[in-house]
């Protein structure tokens, strides 16, 4: 029975599956009607979720995590049948900026790095896509990892990632954490420097995931599933290189996405790194504990969570996977 | 029928406003980019002198604008690009003394899916109660809520000009063309709408792009 459900995404190369699904008419074959909803940012996809204006969303992983445990509001009932990608996120810095840092920057060129931040008067502002991103996880993990306390020795601020290039040009901030193609736009325009992809940080880490409101699945479990058969259909088509232009031009055309830079982070692009889609959907509950975890140690999460619960709640595989 | 006089937002949207007995005002920070929607807000919330409204001024970020302010309540466009920022506060600025957390009221869900359909997000900083709250930002949902009506039928009525503009032009040309008159143009769009099924401004669209075309 065709059922018109409301999917949520923002402007970013990992939307592809999504307007691919919709184009080449993989929601169709399944038998579902799915409206996209483009919104400004994932408070709103968050929120659209949790107060029924939208019943599924594409959304970083950690989100969705912290959304069920309650961390940003009320707890929302989310289940999470499959990933979306994986990789695909840069650390920008602007271009002013770029020429004051040690270049390579490795864990060998850290005492200088540490040194020129504690010499600024105040700390660099650099934005992350959303407190509970896989960004801002991401980027505290490697700024502790060079020694750098992400609290103390910088300013990080929220901005939703197709307004981050904006206030780099702008000058108001000296760097950010965001996803494809949001990176090579900095580079393409010349504001930014990308110095290095998330992927460096943390190997084949899941970035998005399919979440479904909880009661709009509990209602709906055929479409639910239809879903996700179609979007991973739609992932397998996303991972070959030589649809990438094509993907780039529906990218462009759907969510207004710049088509000359966009392919740089689709399969075969020569960007910094480039998403895998595919491997991404099936559900690795490791990689959910390892961002609660990283909440847990930047004291987001208390100690009397039980984080692997959390995930098994989430985490509902019991949608047939193919 | 609406008395003239009267104003477009419903009369009773602030009688829950705390009353002047109340000593302490609460403040109210204000973020909207539309000019229009945050004038009307300002009136109404400030109707009632226990309500003070700051608003947050062109390219201010709102993080900074609650740093500086400190207000008690935040009342923001959801689509506002900032919004996101506010979410952060609490775990990542120790500029805040107070805690920024989303209003929610759990036994209100009706409320909250008005306040999301509507585009109106609101935060609770430092220590006014959510009951204190709650008739500030039922009054803010329902002037968005009447706002956004308007602004469809704005729409609406700007898609019915643009049409007519259209059927205007495709009269045209079949009078040029086909050396009709204006009833008969109009007559000969009517007829290709009703045989091919389609409505009468898309076959002038259809006509318009046909002379563009060559």
């Amino acid at each position: 029975m065709p059922c018109s459900l409301r999917l949520g995404v923002l402007r970013l190369t990992d939307s592809a599956p999504v307007v691919l699904a919709e184009s080449e008419g993989l929601f169709a074959a399944e038998g579902v009607e799915v409206a996209i909803q483009v919104e400004p940012s994932w408070a709103n996809i968050a929120d659209k979720l949790r107060w029924g204006a939208l019943d599924a969303a594409v959304m970083p992983l950690p989100l969705a995590l912290a959304a069920a445990a309650g961390l940003r509001g009320p707890a929302t009932r989310l289940i999470v049948p499959m990933g979306i990608s994986r990789g695909g996120n840069a650390v920008v810095v602007s271009s002013t900026l770029v020429t004051c840092l040690p270049e390579p920057l490795t864990p060998a060129a850290a005492p200088a790095f540490r040194a020129w931040l504690r010499d600024q008067t105040v700390p660099p502002r650099v934005a992350v896509v959303h407190l509970f991103s896989t960004h801002n996880l991401l980027l505290r993990y490697w700024l502790g990892s060079v020694g750098v306390d992400p609290d103390r020795d910088l300013e990080i601020v929220v901005i939703p990632p197709e307004r981050v290039v904006a206030e780099l040009t702008a000058g108001r901030i000296a760097g950010f954490c965001a996803g494809a193609p949001w990176g090579d736009v900095a580079e393409a325009t010349g504001s930014g420097r990308i110095l290095l992809g998330s992927s460096s940080i943390r190997p084949r880490h899941t970035e998005k995931c399919l979440a479904l409101a909880g009661d709009w699945a509990a209602d709906h479990p055929g479409p639910a599933a239809a879903l996700s058969h179609a979007l991973q259909a739609a992932q397998r088509l996303c991972d070959q290189p030589e649809r990438s232009p094509a993907v780039a031009a529906l990218l462009a055309r759907r969510l207004d996405l710049p088509e000359e830079v966009t392919p740089a982070a689709l399969p075969g692009g020569n960007g910094i790194e480039q998403i895998a889609f595919a491997a991404a959907a099936p559900l690795d509950p490791a990689e959910g504990l390892w961002f609660l975890r990283e909440m847990r140690r930047w004291r987001w999460l208390g100690v009397d969570r039980d984080l692997e619960q959390l995930v098994a709640d989430v985490y509902r595989s019991h949608l047939p996977l193919i | 029928m609406r008395d003239g006089r009267r104003p477009w937002w419903p009369a009773n949207c602030w009688s829950g406003l705390p009353s002047n007995s109340t000593p302490s005002r609460v403040k109210i920070l204000l973020a909207d980019d539309d000019a229009d929607r945050a004038r009307y807000l300002v009136r109404a919330l400030t109707r009632d002198q226990s309500a003070e409204v700051i608003c947050t001024t062109p390219g201010e970020m709102l993080a900074d604008a609650v740093a500086a302010h400190r207000p008690d309540v935040v009342v923001v466009d959801m689509t506002r690009p900032d919004r996101d920022a506010l979410e952060g506060v609490r775990q990542l600025s120790s500029r805040m003394p107070h805690p920024v957390v989303m209003f929610v009221d759990e036994d209100d869900p009706d409320f909250m899916q008005a306040a999301i359909d509507a585009g109106v997000s609101s935060y609770n900083v430092g220590s006014v109660t959510p009951a204190e709250m709650k008739p500030v930002l039922r009054a803010a949902v329902a002037l968005f809520r009447r706002y956004q009506q308007t602004h469809v039928k704005l729409a609406e009525a700007e898609i019915r000009l643009k049409e007519r503009d259209l059927v205007d032009r495709a009269k045209a040309i079949l009078i040029r063309r086909r050396k009709f008159s204006e009833p008969e143009a109009y007559h000969w769009l009517r007829r290709e709408a009703m045989s091919s099924g389609k409505r009468i401004p898309d076959v002038a669209l259809s006509v318009v792009q046909a002379q563009e075309s060559e």
